[in-house]
């Protein structure tokens, strides 16, 4: 069921696979912002480059779809610049834990208000099939035909140790509980990353829907996600049995709302009087 | 006419900066001119730092070789620089007991013993200070006043030790019984009657410039010899209102300027060359999605790491290239730091105007050196953002124009505001429409021909024996040796080139009117004449290159220009 939302994009041809999990993010992604109660003028999402990162395209919103790996510096220009508008980066595990994952742990330290959607399909779609970030180990490609010597990252348990905003997990196969999630994340004032797992159907014949089915399960109310250690521990485990749901919550001041006196105190440069004023000020100091 | 140069050396962490700012203010506001060229190392602690002050009654560019007074806070100092002191000058501090001869005044001061009796070692900064005024003889008056300013913050006893450290320097140098004539200072100059100087650093000239552009927005991550903008910036970020975030590296800190920019702040980062190789992408990035950045390059030797702390011209090239693919750009590379103020508000709003990136090519030498001025003014004004969309017709934000400038809006408003940094339509909607792409990637070049008209032509004195052309940082020092090779005779011309790219319209029939042009770099290969060879199609043989690290002295360049003569 396709629910029409202010946020469907016209004439825009879609360059995703048929059956690709990318449609199911996409369609909880709009209707959660309707539900909401945003409208496209007030979103802006951001994004880098890679199968994932064709989402805001396919989105009414405002868009910037910026370089591979660079979409979170670029959300937190936005929204530190513009607090009032909602600022989402939205890319794949290799744009986001691979080319860029230097910028999430910077992220986390400034704590902006946005929110990090990562299509985590574990692998690298848009160029042909090989090994991402997240792909397990021993994963085969063209690339790596011996198989993936290095382990999987876990994004989870590095951002809850250190001590994000909101941390989540999500199935790109289930659009409810994706869309109770992104609600979660999105009203969360503060960094939330969300990790969104992706069926990749034509370069991941491992982790596909049938795969996540049998072991996905949602965090039960016996979970606290305000304890930082058993959110770790919960971030572990991965096998046979996958936890989705908020992991983490560690509400915090946000970098908008540590600068935002500074930010009343903005000068009219554009003022004639005004930028006397200063310059005769800056110039004494010169003396 | 009063024309002085004076070195401070010492190991770093040791003063030196201190005491040559000390006496490049405390002159200044003598009435004197002062001009003071920093060498330092890349290490907190030890190895070997110095100052070059020049102090005159006329203006001055540039920095002199020949000392009138060595200041050896070391005995390193000493060793490294005694030869290059004239005859008649004076030696003072840690001298050792060899004499130099030639005429050199020797005058062995314990500069630390004497701080140490005032109660601590770091006095003797001041009383090093104290001591080269009454060599010069200067009385202290405005050094006090100088002191109680600076130490005012750390309380009433600093104050007065310093003072006393002062008085104990300038104390020791009388005692000393040593007679100083001409060519010091000798004519006590009444405070009163005497004008200030303004004095100011390249890098405070293009912090000032980007807070009177209306610069919102600063990120970078710190880089030598850049760092002094940022330093500048977040001095005043709380006074001002303005944003300024050390950003995790520089690839971050062009996306967030971008980004900021995007979402409507006027928005610059700063770094060397290393920090603009990572840059790269996303320079280009600003140009694909026509958002408008300025980046300024504070030059230094390499590649690679290089050399940290010197000084170097040799991202000219780089800079006009750099990033894949091609794009309209505008390089800027004032001369000193009063252009530099209005550099930045121009390279400003160039940028808001053609929706392009603008490049500051600054240099250690540039960024550090202190200028000083009778008067500073700053004409240009920042321009607000230009919307020039209709509001009726569906918004489009890169819509077809004939001179290739879109309508820019700001996200947040009626309008839905889509950038690509891949190839797009008007809308912004990523394309493989090769047809299309042909017609972006000519409405963004189509911006150039428009982009020409703003530059500015270089600066022009006419010789007839012989034209110096040169561009950025060494416009002053290329006064200087026109002044000097006059001196002998010789009517040298100067061509100085502030406006580097796109380079002006008519520059051929000037540069063909330049008898015997000479152009002199700060790199290896000549990369101005390089550039106005491809531009003019007029060959640019005589090259006078430097490549050490170290800027141009008046005197050094002056030989080698006779020399290619």
């Amino acid at each position: 069921m396709t629910v029409a939302t202010p946020f469907d994009a016209q004439d825009v041809e879609i360059a995703w696979c048929p059956g690709c999990g990318n449609f199911g993010i996409l369609q909880a992604l709009k209707e959660t912002l309707d539900e909401l109660g945003y409208r496209p003028q007030d979103v802006v999402v951001v994004s880098g480059i890679g199968q994932a990162a064709k989402a805001p395209h396919y989105l009414r919103v405002n868009v910037f779809n910026g370089l591979h790996g660079r979409s979170i510096p670029v959300a937190f220009a936005i929204k530190t610049v513009r607090p009032e508008l909602l600022v989402i980066a939205e890319s794949g595990d290799g744009c986001m834990y691979g080319e860029g994952g230097n910028h999430l742990l910077h992220a986390i330290r400034r704590n902006p208000d946005i929110t990090v959607l990562v299509h985590n399909n574990q692998v690298y779609g848009l160029t042909k099939g090989q090994a991402s970030p997240t792909s397990g180990e021993g994963f085969r490609s063209k690339a790596q035909p011996w198989g993936n010597l290095s382990r999987p990252l876990n994004p989870l348990s590095l951002a809850i140790s250190q001590g994000a905003g909101l941390v989540a997990r999500a199935f790109a196969g289930d659009r409810e509980g994706l869309k109770g999630i992104l609600k979660e994340a999105l009203s969360f004032r503060g960094f939330a990353l969300v990790d969104i797992l992706q069926p990749c159907v034509t370069f991941n014949p491992v982790n596909t829907y049938a795969w996540y089915r049998e072991r996905v399960y949602y965090l039960g109310k016996d979970h606290n996600p305000e304890d930082q250690v058993a959110a770790f521990q919960k971030s572990l485990e991965w096998g046979d049995r996958i936890p989705l749901g908020v992991f983490y919550r560690n509400p915090q001041p946000t970098y908008e709302m540590k600068v935002e006196e500074r930010a009343k105190r903005r000068r009219n440069l554009f003022e004639e009087e005004e930028f006397q004023r200063i310059l005769q000020e800056e110039f004494a100091q010169l003396l | 006419m009063v024309d002085i140069t004076l070195k401070v050396g010492g190991a770093a962490g040791q003063g030196v900066q201190t005491v040559s700012e000390a006496l490049s203010l405390i002159l200044a506001r003598h009435g004197y001119y002062v001009f003071s060229i920093e060498d330092y190392q890349s290490r907190i602690r030890g190895g070997h730092t110095f100052t070059l002050v020049r102090v005159a009654e006329q203006w001055v560019s540039g920095g002199k070789r020949a000392l009138d007074i060595l200041v050896c806070l070391n005995e390193g100092t000493y060793q490294l620089h005694h030869g290059e002191v004239k005859e008649g000058g004076v030696i003072l501090g840690k001298t050792g007991n060899e004499t130099p001869g030639r005429g050199v005044h020797l005058l062995p001061l314990d500069f630390e013993g004497v701080a140490l009796r005032l109660g601590n070692r770091v006095f003797a900064n001041m009383v090093a200070t104290g001591a080269v005024l009454a060599i010069l003889g200067v009385g202290l008056e405005k050094a006090r006043e100088y002191v109680r300013e600076t130490f005012a913050r750390k309380g009433p006893e600093v104050v007065a030790r310093n003072e006393e450290a002062l008085e104990e320097g300038a104390r020791l140098v009388e005692a000393s019984g040593m007679i100083f004539s001409s060519p010091f200072l000798t004519e006590h100059r009444d405070p009163s009657e005497i004008s200030r100087r303004y004095l100011i650093s390249g890098n405070e000239a293009l912090g000032l410039g980007a807070l009177l552009a209306g610069c919102t927005f600063y990120s970078a991550y710190p880089m030598t010899p850049s760092t002094g903008i940022l330093n500048f910036l977040a001095a005043r970020a709380e006074a001002y209102g303005l944003i300024v975030e050390q950003a995790e590296d520089e690839i971050a800190a062009i996306n967030m300027a971008i980004g900021a920019s995007y979402a409507g702040a006027r928005a610059m980062t700063g770094t060397s060359g290393g920090g603009f190789c990572l840059m790269c992408e996303g320079l280009g990035l600003a140009a694909m999605t026509e958002t408008p950045i300025v980046v300024i390059d504070a030059q230094r030797p390499g590649p690679s790491t290089g050399l940290p702390t010197r000084t170097a011209q040799g991202d000219l090239l780089f800079v006009l290239h750099a990033s894949h693919d091609e794009f309209p750009r505008f390089v800027f590379a004032p001369r000193d730091p009063q252009e530099a103020l209005n550099t930045v508000i121009r390279a400003f709003n160039l940028a808001e105007k053609y929706q392009v990136p603008a490049i500051i090519l600054s240099d250690q030498y540039l960024a550090d050196t202190r200028w000083s001025y009778d008067r500073l003014s700053c004409e240009e004004r920042p321009i607000r953002p230009l919307f020039s969309w209709d509001g009726t017709s569906p918004y489009r934000r890169y819509a077809l124009t004939p001179d290739g400038i879109s309508p820019r809006l700001f996200p947040g408003g009626e309008a839905l505001v889509v950038a690509d940094s891949d190839e797009h339509d008007e809308r912004g909607h990523l394309t493989e429409d090769l047809a299309l792409r042909k017609v972006m990637q000519e409405k963004r070049m189509r911006k150039l021909e428009f982009m020409r008209k703003e530059m500015r032509f270089p600066f022009v004195l006419e010789g007839k024996d012989a034209t110096l052309i040169g561009w950025g940082s060494t416009w002053g020092v290329l006064l200087e040796v026109r002044k000097t090779l006059e001196q002998k005779g010789k009517s040298i011309g100067v061509v100085h080139f502030s406006d580097l790219y796109p380079l002006p319209e008519g520059l051929k029939d000037l540069l063909k009117r330049s008898p015997n042009p000479v152009v002199v770099e700060q790199n290896f290969s000549g990369q101005l004449a390089m550039l106005l060879e491809r531009e003019t199609l007029l060959p640019f043989p005589r090259r006078i290159c430097r490549y050490d690290g170290l800027p141009f002295l008046v005197e050094e360049l002056a030989e080698q220009v006779e020399e290619v003569l």
